[in-house]
């Protein structure tokens, strides 16, 4: 086997530039592959290291831009302009709900908190029993989950990276006697800057940018960026390739475009745009669930104002989580206050002096996160023709998911006030300070479910999942257990649209462990798919 | 986005049949943008206001922004760098529409429209921007505890402008907020990280 040396720094990129600056290719042209692996996040990367490491040509398309972690500034807003998709304003038809989601080489875990959770041993059971799904039992999806930890040297924090923010919540639980544990993260050596969000400019955060695209890059893979794949290519019943955009990310000119001719297409662009690309392309969808049972995991941010200054945006990120309320109400709530920028995703955000106070108070603030489960009953859908369509997202919150919310951020506010707050903001549009947590019930009903939902939690969602879910039953999945898309032979789905019904936990530990699933499972039945 | 649910538009929007449901979540989808994006680009943050254009703000949109600037932003009576003068809150706001999509931009232009003329009996269907300070500052607030149209245009329109200001890390200061460290704490990098064990 030949020596393989990965790269000291960055990745191999093929930019929309270097295809401008290189005249052989044309305005259009074609390339050959093994396969071409859609998306370059947590799934995309973990595909692209293994398939390439079995041997396999592959070929990396990603959408957003090539951002290299030597750039990254620390600075939130320019960021968010640069590769948080739509720069950040990728919302559901109401345009109440945010869904943040990285749109650049290495995909969301580029821009995530580093937060890492297992699904649990009950919730796998139950995917084994109810889908179908063996293969990811507890027992046998158990060495998935440890090699992704092994190589993302995730761990549980230790005690310098608990910030004064965890301690205020760490407090309010002891006091409620609500069960909290440190939370695990995927980093090595933290630096403990708190600029998670815009990136880790010194390579601390485990993303794909700094493991498993370089590491797939050194087994022979190549990655484009700025290429937008519009649709799968089938001819009789069998994907044979893709067809893709490439654009100049900053000006936004189309530079060319590409065709791709591959034996399998993997399909890791997330669960709101794999299920647009299978639509795009007409796969056959004999279940009726392609793009649907969209859970977004429904987050808001509660902020609590102590007497005195914490400087709780100082130190890691996310210190500790609250998991007493997990398995039973699905309610996961997480310690963190991120940049300034930051607080006005928070709520109403007031005006005038009262904004200026709000604002200047930054440093008494700590903040807590809270994740509720809703029932996976949004859906996606692309509307127009393939070039010029737009994509939807439908999600407002039902009544008991409304009431889900609520008791979500009742519950973070109960800890604050625990933990000494004077003061806690909730997360909702109409302006909502509660001073004791005498108040807070008064307080909540003022928050009225109204028309859909609408304009009433300021929610948002990091973990869409669901949309291309994988089972058994070909007229319930849309995904084969061994990965593949039911009716179309060689196209395959790595990403989080796999998962089969509404998780609570954070979600790319699962994506990473289910992508070297499916990937094992194309390797392990390799005569079938390649010639040679 | 699409949204095909058509539904008449509710009564509290009476007088402003023209404008489609649509039209205003569409608004808000700006603002969610805005929010997020702090669109406003890198450039052109540091020159001084009064050396400026407006590239693609309309005048009557650029004294719909200043006024709401001045109003939700009274940043140097407080010791921080003025929302006008210092900080080109205006201006970074203009820049980020131009990056807009044509479409986005127009309804952009729409919310703003809306937000200056909403007709308010209480404000005597005065128009925002001929509001005095403290009534300006009242309308505001009463958009805020409006309906959930007048709440999710206002945040919009709030985000909008609050982001453009406080993402200019001379605002910082003020807050006793360090902005990027990693250059300054001297912390190495550690590059790729390596093949893990086989």
């Amino acid at each position: 086997m030949a020596f393989v040396r990965v790269a000291r720094d960055g990745v191999a990129v093929t930019q929309a530039k270097d295809v401008a600056l290189d005249a052989s290719l044309g305005k259009r042209f074609t390339l050959k592959t093994d396969v071409v692996v859609v998306g370059s996040g947590a799934a995309g990367a973990t595909v692209a290291y293994e398939m390439a490491k079995a041997g396999r040509d592959v070929l990396v398309l990603e959408a957003g831009r090539y951002y290299p972690s030597s750039q990254f500034t620390e600075h939130l807003g320019d960021t968010m302009t640069r590769i948080y998709q739509d720069q950040v304003g990728q919302v559901n038809t109401t345009a109440d709900i945010i869904f943040v989601q990285g749109a650049c080489i290495g995909g969301s875990t580029v821009i995530g908190a580093c937060v890492m959770e297992e699904p649990g041993n009950k919730v796998l059971d139950r995917w084994a029993s109810d889908y179908g799904l063996e293969g990811l039992s507890a027992e046998k999806f158990r060495p998935y989950l440890d090699g992704v930890a092994d190589q993302l040297q995730i761990h549980i924090n230790e005690a310098h990276e608990i910030n004064a923010c965890a301690h205020k919540v760490i407090q309010g639980c002891e006091k409620m006697q609500f069960s909290w544990k440190p939370a695990q993260r995927n980093v090595k050596q933290c630096a403990l800057t708190g600029h998670c969000l815009a990136g880790c400019p010194s390579d601390r955060k485990m993303s794909s940018l700094v493991t498993h695209l370089p590491w797939a890059v050194a087994h022979g893979a190549r990655i484009f960026s700025d290429t937008e794949v519009i649709r799968v290519r089938t001819r009789n019943g069998r994907a044979r390739g893709v067809e893709a955009r490439i654009t100049d990310p900053d000006s936004g000119a189309h530079v060319a475009d590409m065709q791709v001719d591959a034996d399998m297409v993997v399909l890791a662009a997330g669960a709101i745009h794999s299920p647009l690309i299978l639509q795009r392309s007409q796969v056959e969808d004999h279940s009726g669930q392609l793009g649907r049972n969209l859970s977004i995991q429904p987050f808001t941010q509660v902020l609590g104002k102590f007497k005195e200054p914490l400087y709780g945006f100082r130190g890691a990120l996310v210190g500790v989580q609250v998991d007493e309320f997990t398995h039973t109400d699905g309610y996961t709530i997480f310690s963190g206050l991120a940049e300034p920028e930051s607080l006005l995703a928070q709520g109403d955000m007031k005006a005038g002096e009262a904004h200026i106070q709000f604002m200047k108070d930054y440093k008494y603030y700590a903040g807590v996160n809270a994740f509720s489960t809703d029932q996976g009953r949004g859906y996606v859908q692309w509307e127009g023709d393939p070039y010029n369509g737009d994509k939807t997202i439908h999600w407002n919150p039902n009544r008991e998911e409304f009431e889900s919310m609520k008791a979500s951020a009742a519950l973070a506010a109960r800890i604050f006030f625990s933990g000494g707050a004077e003061t806690v903001f909730m997360p909702t549009f109409q302006s909502l300070e509660v001073n004791s947590v005498f108040e807070l019930d008064a307080a909540l009903d003022q928050v009225d479910y109204g028309l859909k939902g609408m304009y009433t939690f300021r929610c948002n969602s990091f973990s869409p999942h669901g949309t291309c879910r994988m089972g058994a039953d070909r007229y319930q999945a849309v995904v084969a257990p061994t990965g593949e898309v039911y009716g179309t032979a060689g196209l395959f789905v790595a990403d989080s649209s796999l998962i089969p019904e509404p998780m609570s936990a954070p979600i790319q530990w699962t994506v990473q462990a289910l992508a070297k699933y499916v990937s094992d499972q194309i390797n392990d039945n390799a005569h079938n798919y390649f010639i040679g | 986005m699409k949204n095909n649910n058509r539904a008449p538009l509710p009564g509290f929007l009476a007088g402003l049949e023209p404008l489609s449901r649509r039209g205003f979540l569409r608004t808000s989808v700006l603002a969610g943008a805005a929010l997020s994006s702090g669109c406003a680009s890198m450039f052109g943050r540091r020159e001084a206001p009064e050396t400026l254009e407006y590239h693609s703000l309309t005048p009557d949109e650029v004294e719909v922004i200043t006024r709401l600037t001045e109003v939700m932003l009274p940043a140097s009576q407080y010791g921080l760098p003025s929302s006008t003068d210092v900080v080109p809150t205006i201006q970074n706001v203009d820049t980020m529409a131009q990056r807009m999509p044509e479409q986005t931009r127009e309804l952009l232009g729409l919310g703003i429209w809306v937000f200056n003329n909403r007709p308010m009996v209480s404000f005597k269907f005065s128009r925002f921007t001929s509001l005095p300070d403290d009534k300006a500052l009242d309308y505001v607030n009463a958009m805020q505890e409006g309906s959930f149209f007048e709440r999710g245009l206002m945040t919009t329109l709030k985000a909008l402008v609050a982001l453009n200001y406080w993402r200019d890390e001379r605002t910082w200061p003020g807050l006793e907020y360090h902005g990027p460290v990693t250059e300054v704490w001297g912390v190495r990098r550690l590059g790729n990280a390596p093949l893990p064990r086989a």
